[in-house]
């Protein structure tokens, strides 16, 4: 067989290269350069490979830092980190049961608690699990192996220790280990304990248990009940319990409402959203799903739903959350879609082994791994800013001015949904409604295509109404004409 | 093949369409009706199936085109249309079914004409239509799916000449039917395979030997 090269071909082919060459002035990071893929799911949920939103800017090692001239040692399973109102980052070093506090460059050591002053007698922590710092400055530790939460200042002197939380609702022995910690504006504390699938539990300022929040439901399904139904006692009490799934990072955004993550197994919702009744108010997105992945098929140990270890609110409603089985990082917009995915399990720069805690420390996405012992932290590229600025532009209400940003992640990512639909509304609102169809149509937004499509239809119908009117009159007269000349001739037969 | 497409068989088919009951009848006692035409009207409706699930507007249509193939879909309703005929023209046969098999061909396919009309004239009201009307378009096509499906009712039972009670009964036996042989065609093939496999390892055993 012979293969003809069509010289039409070719030509294209070297405008295409001198085009890209002549117009790549704005550097796009090709996703081979990197450890990992940048994706997104598209409308009929398919993979859609995307520039890369965050790189790898560096990682953090104890034992690169000094303090007081030493070497501070390598983070032991530190399992949190925490950005405080100062800029100053507190690293929960579980392993080696103490506080690292770095600057916010997390360039120098500031400071290392592991000892502070209870009452006279020096005291430390054992495995502190998480960390935070309220509105205030204070330090709350999550001090889990000594069954107690440590409050502290800036300078390490104690505030107050809660622990022993009292509670109707409690067993006798019960054993409180707080995990995870976080702090609101009135300083309630909202703390992930171990076993503990009642939910969160609050604490009010004074220590005081207050109650559980955000308990997670079981949904058992009719085929189980009809099982469950069936079987024995005996074999009732043999078969696994129905217990909700614990909660496994929490982070608290600046009205009030917590944002806390768990592990789905149905791989549906692994963030929740909580309103200050504890009711979820997560909006999910088109495909009603919040829980990582989409396509999770398969039966090899790397398939199976996303599990999601943390949740940072990195405002104007936009939040990420951890994926510890594939390591990677999903980020939502307000209403639930997907904005970006990136991340990926290895050993090279910018992968994790065990990623546990995920912060924003000033627009850079930063994650610790416990195994290694690092922080990761990646940087927006320009792809990524974009589509941060254009969705805060809309989460504030200013859809028009989002135009602008919306067309230049286009030129980035051609089918981008967001960007489509984003463009679509303007023109919209705008009143160029053949655009906006055009636009809204290639973002899969159903609902907004049809409202531009009635008022398109209805400018139509008005503009063409004395053409459709006097149509339909002309019409009209000529049946009724016909119709009598019809009658007529007919009579006229008759007569004949 | 004029015989089978002449003027009075086309018009014959639009009769039936619009007088089922009657249509049917002179079509089993006076061969009024035309196998030819039945299959072309069953490869019309195939097509506009493929050309509603295409081509119908962004507002109601939710399917992803890369999963629409045409002449795939247009074996399948071929074949569905094959076995269907076979395996009630089996089950009527050992019921006192008067029809014969080109009398089912016929019932059948010409129940499929008011559905393909339905589906191309839903495939343009659709263009026309936004996001809260879509009844109309869902209604049109569940009328014209309704029509034709009484159609294919009515053609089975005149044919046949059965009561409708027995017309029911048999067409549940012949879905009985449909899956046995499509089970024992499955077997078959896999048969087939089967012995294709031990000729075919002969086959290799010989050219590796010498």
């Amino acid at each position: 067989m012979k293969r003809f090269i069509q010289p039409k071909k070719i030509i294209s082919l070297c405008l295409a290269v001198l085009m890209l060459v002549l117009l790549g002035g704005e550097s796009v990071y090709a996703s081979s350069t990197l450890p990992y893929d940048t994706y997104n799911y598209d409308y009929r949920e398919y993979i859609h490979l995307t520039p890369a939103a965050y790189i790898p800017a560096g990682t953090i090692k104890g034992e690169d830092l000094t303090y007081n001239g030493e070497s501070i040692g390598r983070f032991v399973t530190p399992q949190d980190l925490c950005e405080a109102e100062d800029g100053n980052i507190y690293i929960a070093d579980t392993g080696n049961n103490r506080i690292v506090v770095l600057n916010n460059k997390m360039t120098e050591v500031v400071n290392i608690i592991t000892t502070f002053d209870n009452n006279g007698t020096e005291d430390n922590f054992k495995q502190p699990y998480g960390v935070c710092v309220s509105e205030a400055g204070q330090i709350y530790i999550a001090d889990s192996q000594h069954n107690r939460i440590v409050v502290l200042e800036k300078d390490g002197t104690l505030v107050k220790i809660v622990e022993n939380p009292q509670s109707e609702s409690l067993e006798d022995n019960y054993v409180f280990v707080p995990l995870k910690i976080a702090v609101d504006y009135a300083d309630r504390m909202y703390v992930i304990a171990q076993n503990m699938f009642e939910g969160i539990m609050v604490f009010e300022s004074d220590g005081t248990f207050a109650s559980f929040f955000g308990t997670i439901e079981v949904e058992i399904s009719l085929w189980e009940k009809f099982w469950k139904r069936l079987a024995t006692k005996e074999e009732r009490a043999k078969q696994q319990l129905f217990i909700p799934t614990e909660f496994t990072g929490i982070d608290i955004d600046p009205d009030g409402f917590v944002y806390a993550s768990n592990i789905d197994p149905n791989g549906v919702q692994g963030v929740r959203r909580l309103n200050p009744k504890g009711e979820d108010v997560i909006k999910k997105g088109e495909n009603g799903n919040v829980g990582g992945d989409l396509q999770i098929d398969g039966s090899t140990d790397y398939a199976g739903p996303s599990q999601f270890v943390d949740v940072v609110y990195r405002g104007n409603g936009i939040y990420s959350c951890l994926d510890r089985k594939r390591g990677r990082i999903f980020t939502y917009d307000h209403e639930g879609n997907l904005l970006y995915i990136f991340g990926g399990l290895g050993t090279q720069l910018g992968t994790f082994s065990l990623p546990v805690a995920v912060e924003d420390i000033g627009g850079r996405l930063v994650v610790l791994d416990a195994t290694k012992g690092e922080i990761i932290s990646f940087a927006e590229t320009e792809y990524g800013r974009l589509i941060n600025e254009a969705v805060s532009l809309r989460y504030e209400g200013d859809e028009t001015q989002a135009v602008e940003l919306w067309q230049r992640v286009l030129e980035l990512d051609e089918n981008n949904e967001l960007a489509n639909t984003g463009i679509g509304k303007a023109y919209l609102t705008a009143g160029d409604y053949v655009n906006a169809m055009k636009y809204l149509e290639l973002g899969m937004n159903r609902d907004y295509y049809s409202i531009a499509y009635r008022r398109y239809r209805n400018a139509k119908l008005i503009d063409n109404a004395s053409y459709l009117l006097t149509g339909a009159a002309v019409l009209i007269a000529a049946w009724l004409i016909f119709k009598q000349i019809k009658k007529k001739k007919k009579g006229g037969a008759q007569d004949e | 093949m004029s015989k089978y497409f002449s003027k009075e068989k086309w018009k014959y088919m639009f009769y039936t369409i619009s007088h089922p009951m009657d249509g049917y009848y002179w079509i089993r006692h006076k061969d009024r009706g035309s196998v030819p035409l039945a299959i072309l009207m069953v490869i019309i409706f195939s097509i506009c199936f493929t050309a509603n699930r295409l081509l119908a507007s962004f507002v109601v249509n939710d399917l992803d085109p890369r999963g629409v193939d045409s002449l795939f879909e247009l074996l399948g309703v071929l074949a569905f249309y094959l076995l269907i005929c076979v395996s009630n023209w089996s089950i009527t046969c050992l019921m006192n079914g008067e029809g014969r098999l080109k009398d089912i061909a016929i019932a059948i396919g010409y129940g499929t004409v008011p559905i393909s009309v339905v589906l191309v004239a839903a495939t343009i009201v659709s263009q026309f239509i936004a996001d809260d009307e879509q009844a109309f378009y869902t209604l049109l096509i569940v009328v014209g799916i309704a029509y034709g499906l009484i159609m294919m009712l009515m053609g089975i039972m005149q044919v046949h000449n059965y009561t409708l009670g027995k017309t029911l009964i048999t067409l549940f036996l012949t879905f009985v039917a449909m899956l046995i042989i499509v089970f024992l065609l499955l077997l078959l093939s896999n048969l087939l395979g089967m012995v294709y496999n031990f000729f075919y390892s002969i086959y290799t055993e010989i050219i590796f030997r010498t």
